[in-house]
């Protein structure tokens, strides 16, 4: 932490949130890992670190971490974009502790008291059991006021100092995103409303309120990074606003066709999936028009050199553009409609979607946006790619799409085995759990998790040390 | 400067996105207080009458339930038939099976269910989906879970499962002990009873039709 | 007991990997069209690649067609792609002309 060429207290606290969610996603990793490797050894830290137990580990790390380097990516760009400290720091970073120490106290319980008896104790203070958002009641208050005092800080940031596109589609996103928290913090007997409001809070984050974020990001990122014009970048913000919401909304709909729902939800549902891969698309024209114009600009004036400022963050950010039109694009489209999906809903499929979805629409740009925290807290004018930055990028994302693909292939057997021939009874699942190609599906799914795991370490090293490499120009 | 067109104004895409944003969550809203009024749960007296409800009442756990083709809907549906025993009862009162359905939803999520199994679809993809788990022949009088655990009725044997789930062997991947008491597994089977009996709009498809294999493969 | 199931069994198992194979290439072929437009409009590709981009369109088109057909999609669904289909014919020709217009404001 020494030396840094850090002035603003915003900026400080970015750094912190970062170092957090850079460590959660090393712990989401390894309770993944653990969690593939009871596929192939089911023997495996049985009775000791169940499955559930390291799978739920493994995908509230992921949240939570996402949460944590997004938190740090507004910290980061708000002094930017207002001109001014942000407001309430002081606040913010209480805020943080309290969220770090929660987060820790969670984790602990989930490890050591795993799971409680069948009553209101278990929910309030073990987990509630619910997929994605299993953080016990108290912690559940806790986030909430955490959260609602982060979009208070961007609010009052925003409202003193310069109000930029940027910022406004911010303060009107992550108010949308604290609210929608709330629709998943009540119990009910009744599970088809149950899930009906749980899917307010995944699908209504992480294909609207999460996608616009990205949005937002990318356009910080192409403005700071290659200079682009804002005006035209916000002009795109804007549009990418509408396309995402106005698809992502009601695109709620084809979480509804199987969960007790009425029928109409299969038009809505279809309506809006079919059109949900169009913003995707538009986002990356969006990136790769506005690197192309720019260097464009540059070639014209006569000068012979790149204008990325940051080698690793625009990498990262280029591959968000990719990976989101990938995963949740491709993988997403392929069994949304309701005629297919009937036969794929909770198959291998969805997992190998939720893989490289999760990973190319958000993991990718929130890595990006640590590699900017570095350039910055360094000084750095343009930041350069290290042998470590090679070895993470190719790793990580050569291990996630290995493991997608890996997936995807067990996915086909579970569907044609245990859906489309056996009629998913528990004899077809276990049939289908038994072909060589889910089998072996699992073992290139084990070994492609290692791979992304070392592309980890490859990635913590390089985001400790790249800054203090004399490659950048300074 | 060159005239400003209506398409490159900031101000023109930021109402459009509010507009689109605010008509989206409007038509979401709606159709939410609809889709709530229609998986609300029935009541015994919906069951008695024979009005069908999407999410049935409780005490559908006094009822035999199947699951049939609607040659109108094209797809098959849970059909609530006559009265069958469920622990050797069938005259549970509303609030005797409200209580037992209670325990049982709190013990799938105390218990954390779905980050092994699948409930209506959702969840993980390690063990199988419990949408249809009351119904599947797995478990019937003629299934080879019911025999593995020596007893006579689906209900006991999955209880019996529930609560000693190690000591069976039923799959390389097994189920381990969650601590389930006695009343916990009741209840967790009145709640599998009873999420069978859920119209899931013929999810999962051709269920427990398909013996074995068909169209040549 | 058979007979029924069969009925009911609106996709053919081997219409599966068909399905699954054409609605990945539908995003890909279609990736490629936004992809060689953009580049040409770009000047990273030569002009007479252009006509390239709109045959996988049209393979896009095709996929589409291939996709909904085996899927059996209602009529509302197919109407739906139908709408994706032109949508994203549309949308470069709409981002291009956007960004163009909004340059050309802010530089000159």
């Amino acid at each position: 932490m020494a030396n840094s060429y850090l002035t603003s207290e915003s900026k400080k606290l970015a750094t912190w949130y970062f170092t957090v969610a850079a460590t959660l996603f090393g712990a989401q990793l390894l309770f993944g890992l653990v969690a593939a490797i009871q596929y192939v050894i089911p023997g495996f830290l049985f009775e000791i670190l169940d499955f559930s137990v390291a799978r739920m580990l493994h995908i509230n790390a992921l949240v939570v971490w996402m949460v944590f380097a997004m938190f740090g990516a507004v910290y980061w760009l708000l002094p930017d974009e207002t001109g001014i400290e942000t407001v309430g720091i002081e606040v913010g970073k209480l805020l943080f502790w309290i969220f770090t120490a929660a987060v820790t106290v969670v984790v602990l319980v989930y490890l050591f008291i795993q799971v409680g008896p069948a009553d209101a104790t278990s929910i309030w203070f073990i987990h509630e059991g619910r997929e994605y958002i299993e953080a016990p009641r108290w912690a559940d208050i806790g986030i909430t006021v955490v959260a609602l005092g982060f979009v208070a800080n961007l609010f009052l940031t925003g409202m003193k100092g310069k109000r930029s596109g940027i910022v406004t589609v911010l303060m009107a996103d992550m108010i949308a995103f604290a609210g929608l928290y709330l629709t998943g913090m009540f119990y009910t007997d009744n599970i088809s409303v149950d899930q009906f409001w749980w899917w307010w809070v995944i699908h209504l984050w992480v294909e609207a309120t999460w996608e616009v974020y990205v949005g937002s990001i990318a356009a910080y990122g192409l403005i700071t990074m290659i200079g682009a014009h804002r005006q035209v970048v916000e002009m795109w913000l804007w549009i990418e606003v509408t396309m995402l919401f106005g698809s992502g909304i009601l695109g709620l709909g084809h979480h509804y066709f199987w969960i007790g729902t009425p029928e109409y939800w299969w038009e809505i549902g279809a309506l809006f999936s079919a059109l949900e891969p169009l913003p995707l698309v538009a986002m990356f024209i969006h990136v790769l028009y506005d690197w192309g114009k720019m260097q464009g600009e540059e070639s014209a004036k006569g000068l012979d050199r790149s204008v990325i400022t940051n080698k690793p963050a625009f990498t990262w950010f280029v591959l968000n553009a990719f990976g989101n039109f990938l995963g949740a694009g491709i993988w997403g489209f392929f069994h949304t409609l309701p005629q297919v999906n009937l036969y794929t809903h909770g198959t291998q499929f969805t997992s190998a979607h939720g893989h490289l979805a999760f990973f190319g629409a958000y993991a990718t740009i929130l890595i990006g946006m640590m590699y900017i925290a570095v350039q910055g807290k360094n000084g750095i004018k343009v930041l350069n790619n290290s042998t470590s930055t090679i070895f993470a990028t190719s790793m990580i994302v050569g291990g996630v799409v290995g493991m997608t693909v890996a997936l995807t292939v067990a996915g086909y057997s579970d569907v044609i085995i245990s859906r489309a021939q056996m009629g998913a009874t528990w004899a077809g699942y276990f049939d289908a759990q038994a072909t060589t190609w889910l089998t072996q599906g699992m073992v290139w799914r084990l070994i492609m998790g290692v791979v992304t795991f070392v592309g980890f370490f490859f990635l913590a090293k390089d985001l400790l040390t790249i800054g203090k490499s004399n490659i950048h120009v300074r | 400067m060159a005239k400003k067109s209506v398409w490159s104004d900031n101000r023109f895409w930021q109402r459009t996105a509010a507009w689109i944003t605010g008509f989206a969550s409007i038509l979401l809203i709606w159709l939410t207080f609809d889709t709530n009024a229609q998986i609300a749960m029935g009541n015994d007296s919906d069951l008695k009458n024979g009005v069908t409800k999407r999410v049935p009442g409780p005490t559908v756990i006094n009822y035999k339930i199947t699951y049939e083709m609607d040659k109108k809907r094209q797809h098959e549906v849970p059909v609530i038939g006559e009265k069958e025993k469920f622990f050797g009862r069938d005259d549970y009162s509303e609030e005797e099976a409200t209580e037992l359905l209670h325990l049982g939803k709190l013990g799938s999520q105390s218990k954390n269910c779905m980050n092994c199994h699948t409930l209506l679809g959702n969840g993980a993809y390690y063990a199988p989906d419990l949408t249809k788990a009351w119904l599947d022949p797995a478990w019937g009088p003629t299934g080879s879970m019911q025999a593995m655990t020596g007893k006579s009725t689906k209900e006991e044997a999955m209880a019996e499962f529930l609560q000693n789930p190690s000591q069976y062997p039923t799959h390389a991947r097994m189920m381990p002990n969650l601590g389930i008491t006695a009343e916990e597994a009741k209840g967790l089977v009145a709640f599998l009873k009873h999420m069978s009996s859920i119209d899931t709009n013929g999810f999962p498809r051709n269920f427990g039709k398909i013996q074995g294999a068909v169209n040549g493969k | 007991m058979v007979n029924e199931a069969f009925v009911a069994q609106d996709i053919l198992v081997d219409d599966f990997l068909t399905i699954f194979v054409s609605s990945t290439l539908v995003l890909v072929f279609g990736g490629f069209y936004v992809g060689i437009y953009t580049a040409v409009k770009v000047k990273l590709l030569k002009t007479w690649t252009m006509p390239f981009a709109y045959l996988f369109w049209v393979l896009t088109g095709y996929c589409l067609y291939l996709m909904g057909s085996l899927m059996h999609v209602n009529e509302l669904t197919a109407k739906a792609l139908v709408v994706a289909a032109i949508g994203l014919l549309l949308l470069p020709h709409a981002v291009y002309y956007m960004q163009d217009r909004v340059h050309e404001e802010n530089e000159h």
